[in-house]
C-alpha cells in the first residue's frame, strides 16, 4: 500500500527563491527512504514540508490518501527526530517522551505503559528520571527517537539525526535505527548528507540536487546504474572518476593521444566514468592506459592511488584507483591499468543522462 | 588567580571592611537613633550606642501611628507598599512575557516596529509623562486606589527586552518539536517557555520589586487618602512637619522598616537572581 505520496511538490520562498521546483515521490508502507544530497540541495526543506514545518507552495502531499498540505504538524500523525535532538531541557526523559501523548489527552496510565515499553526497547529505563543535560550524546539521541516512537506515528522523519555524534557511535546508532525501523515497520523518511549512511540505511534512495530528484532507486541501482554524472559522483567513496570525452567511430576519445575502443551509435560529447574500485592493474601490453602516480593513501584494507593519465602528449585527466589490500607503489612511477568495459558509465554531456 | 602574598590579602580585606563600614554606618546610626528619645538626635551630638527608648518608639511606630502627622501605623503602610510593589512586579512580568512572546514567536505585520516602539518607551519613565498620566488616571477615577498606584507603572520596555533576548536564545528546533508534539500557543507558553525562563523571571522579580517598592513620586501624587499611603512616601511626609520637633527616632525606625522587604527579597532570591543574570539552562 502506498503510504506517502508527494505529487509535484514544490517550494518557493516569499523572496522568490525557488528552493524546490517539483518533486514526485511515492513511498510504500514500511519503506525506509533516504533523502541524500549535498548541503543546500533542499533535502531538509523537503522533509520539513512533509512535517508541516514549511508550507508547500505547489503540488500535493498525501499521507494514507489524505491531503496534508493544510494540516498542522501535530495533525499529520508523524514524528520527527531533529539534528540537535531538541529535547525539552527542563523536563525529565519520561516527560520528554510523554509530552506529545499528554497533549493528545491520553490517560495517564496508558502514557506510562507506552513510555515504559519504548524505554525498555531503547534501553532507557534507568534514565527515565534524568534531565537531558545529564545524558550523553548517544543517550539524548535515543531519547529523541523514543519521543518519536511512543507516538506510534504513521511516518518517522529524521533530519540528519546522527551528525552530532562521534564516528563510532554514529555507526552503532545507524545499525540500531535500521533494526528498530524493521521491527516497528514504520514508514521512514531520513535526511542525510552522508552517502555511507544513505547507502546502508535505505530501502530506496532519493538523490537530490538543487531541489530536483536526480534519481530514485535502491542503493545498488544507484551504485550500478547512476542516471546522471551527479549521482555517479555522489554515490560511492571515493567517488567515480568522471572524464569529459568524445564518442567517435573509433571509440571514446579521452584526449588527443588516448582513445578507448567502443562501438556505440551515439556521437558527440559524453562523460565517461569508471569507479576507482573497478580499475585493474595490468602489464604494459594489455593495459588501456598508464597512470602517473601523484599520491598514495594506504588504509590497510585498501589503498587509494591518486594520479593522472599519462600519454605521449604529457599527463592529463586526474584519476583515482582503489586497490584492495596494502600496496606501496612509488610516487611518480607509472602504473598500467585496464578499465573493463562492463564497468563503464556513459553520460550525454548535453542532457546529462545515462546512455 | 592563585597568589600567596599576605600583605595583599590583608590590604584587600581591609578595603572590603572599610567599604562595609561605610555602607553600614548610616544604617547603624538609624538603628541607634531609633532607640533614643526624639530630642537626642536633634540636640547636636549623635549617639553611637543604643538608648533606652527603643521599645516605646518601635511599638508606637509599628502598631499605633508613624507620627509626625502620619496617623496610620507602619505595618499598614507596609501592606500598601507591598501591594503596590507586588502589583507592579507581577504586572510588569506578565505584560512583558506576553509582549516578548508575541514579538519573538508570531509573525504579524509591523512586528519589528512594535518592538521598537515598546523599546522607545524606555525614554518615557513616569517622571517624564507624569502630568498626562495623572490626568488619565484622574479621568478614569483611579486616584486613591491600588489600580491607580500600579497600573501606570506596569508597562516595561526593559523587561520586554530581557525576555525577548531570552526567548531568542531558545533554539528553533525546540519550538518545532513542541509543535510536532501538538502543543498549541498556550501550551507552548506554559509548558516550555515559562519553565525555560524561570531564572530570568526570578532575576527580574528582584529588580522590579525593588523598583516598585521604592516608588516615591507617583504615589505621592495620586494618593490623598491615608488608606493608600505607601511607606516610602510617608517618610517624606513625616519630615515635613511645620511646627514642633521632628521625631527623628520614629523616622529612623520607619526607614529601617522600609528597608527590610527589599533586603529580604534580595537575600531570599540571591541564588536564582545571579543564575538568571549569568547563565542560561539552554
Amino acid at each position: 500500500m502506498t503510504d506517502v505520496i508527494l505529487e509535484k511538490v514544490g517550494k518557493t520562498y516569499p523572496n522568490g527563491y525557488h528552493a524546490i521546483p517539483s518533486v514526485d515521490l511515492s513511498i510504500e508502507e514500511g519503506e525506509f527512504i533516504v533523502l541524500v544530497g549535498p548541503s543546500g540541495c533542499g533535502k531538509s526543506t523537503l522533509l520539513r514540508m512533509v512535517a508541516g514545518l514549511e508550507s508547500i507552495s505547489t503540488g500535493e502531499l498525501r499521507i494514507r490518501g489524505e491531503r496534508m498540505n493544510e494540516k498542522e504538524p501535530a495533525e499529520r500523525d508523524i514524528a520527527m527526530v531533529f539534528q540537535n535532538y531538541a529535547l525539552y531541557p527542563h523536563m525529565s526523559v519520561y516527560d520528554n517522551m510523554a509530552y506529545g501523548l499528554k497533549n493528545r489527552g491520553m490517560p495517564k496510565d496508558q502514557i506510562a505503559e507506552k513510555v515504559s515499553d519504548v524505554a525498555k526497547m531503547l534501553g532507557l529505563t534507568e534514565l527515565l528520571q534524568r534531565k537531558p543535560r545529564q545524558l550523553s550524546g548517544g543517550q539524548r539521541q535515543r531519547v529523541a527517537m523514543g519521543r518519536a516512537m511512543v507516538r506510534d506515528p504513521k511516518v518517522f522523519l529524521f533530519d540528519e539525526p546522527l551528525s552530532n555524534l562521534d564516528a563510532k557511535l554514529r555507526v552503532q546508532m545507524r545499525v540500531e535505527i535500521r533494526q528498530l525501523q524493521r521491527k516497528l515497520g514504520t514508514t521512514t523518511l531520513y535526511v542525510t548528507h552522508d552517502q555511507v549512511e544513505a547507502m546502508t540505511l535505505a530501502d530506496r534512495l532519493v538523490v537530490l540536487n538543487k531541489g530536483k530528484a536526480e534519481q530514485v532507486g535502491t542503493p545498488m541501482d544507484l551504485y550500478n546504474k547512476p542516471a546522471t554524472p551527479f549521482v555517479a559522483a555522489f554515490i560511492g567513496s571515493p567517488s567515480m572518476n568522471l572524464i569529459n570525452a568524445n564518442l567517435t567511430e573509433q571509440g571514446i576519445k579521452i584526449s588527443e593521444a588516448l582513445t578507448l575502443p567502443l562501438s556505440h551509435q551515439h556521437r558527440g560529447g559524453i562523460v565517461w566514468g569508471i569507479r576507482p574500485e573497478h580499475l585493474e592493474v595490468s602489464d604494459e601490453q594489455n593495459a588501456d592506459f598508464a597512470l602517473r602516480i601523484l599520491a598514495v593513501e594506504s588504509l590497510g584494507a585498501e589503498t587509494l592511488i591518486h594520479g593522472k593519465i599519462e600519454t605521449e602528449l604529457g599527463n592529463g585527466e586526474p584519476m583515482v584507483v582503489r586497490l584492495s589490500g596494502p600496496h606501496l607503489p612509488e610516487v611518480n612511477s607509472l602504473m598500467w591499468l585496464t578499465a573493463p568495459v562492463s564497468h563503464w558509465h556513459l553520460f550525454d554531456t548535453k542532457t546529462q543522462q545515462r546512455l | 588567580m592563585i597568589e600567596n602574598r599576605p600583605w595583599l590579602t590583608f590590604a584587600s580585606h581591609a578595603t572590603l571592611l572599610t567599604g562595609i563600614a561605610l555602607v553600614a554606618l548610616p544604617v547603624w546610626m538609624a538603628l541607634v537613633a531609633s532607640t533614643h528619645p526624639a530630642s537626642a538626635f536633634g540636640a547636636g551630638h549623635i549617639p553611637l550606642w543604643f538608648g533606652d527608648a527603643g521599645a516605646e518608639t518601635w511599638g508606637t511606630v509599628l502598631f499605633e501611628k508613624a507620627g509626625n502627622g502620619v496617623d496610620t501605623p507602619v505595618w499598614f503602610m507596609m501592606l500598601n507598599s507591598l501591594i503596590m510593589a507586588l502589583g507592579i512586579t507581577f504586572g510588569k512580568i506578565a505584560i512583558s512575557l506576553l509582549s516578548a512572546y508575541a514579538i519573538v514567536f508570531f509573525r504579524f505585520p509591523f512586528r519589528n516596529l512594535c518592538f521598537w516602539i515598546i523599546f522607545m518607551t524606555l525614554m518615557l519613565p513616569v517622571e517624564v509623562r507624569i502630568v498626562p498620566t495623572y490626568e488619565v488616571v484622574a479621568n478614569l477615577d483611579l486616584l486613591n486606589s491600588y489600580t491607580g498606584l500600579t497600573l501606570p507603572l506596569i508597562a516595561s520596555a526593559t523587561a520586554t527586552f530581557l525576555f525577548r533576548q531570552c526567548f531568542l536564545s531558545i533554539p528553533g528546533e525546540l519550538v518545532e518539536a513542541a509543535r510536532m508534539d501538538g502543543a498549541g500557543p498556550w501550551r507552548f507558553f506554559f509548558d516550555i517557555l515559562l519553565p525555560l525562563s524561570r531564572t530570568n523571571i526570578a532575576a527580574l522579580f528582584v529588580i522590579l520589586f525593588i523598583y516598585g517598592w521604592n516608588q516615591y513620586l507617583w504615589p505621592l501624587l495620586i494618593t490623598t487618602d491615608d488608606a493608600y499611603y505607601t511607606l516610602v512616601m510617608s517618610i517624606k511626609r513625616m519630615l515635613s512637619v511645620t511646627d514642633g520637633d521632628i521625631a527623628w527616632n520614629q523616622i529612623m525606625a520607619t526607614t529601617l522598616l522600609a528597608m527590610l522587604p527589599p533586603v529580604a527579597v534580595v537575600i531570599g532570591m540571591q541564588k536564582l537572581f545571579v543564575k538568571g543574570l549569568v547563565d542560561s539552562e539552554k
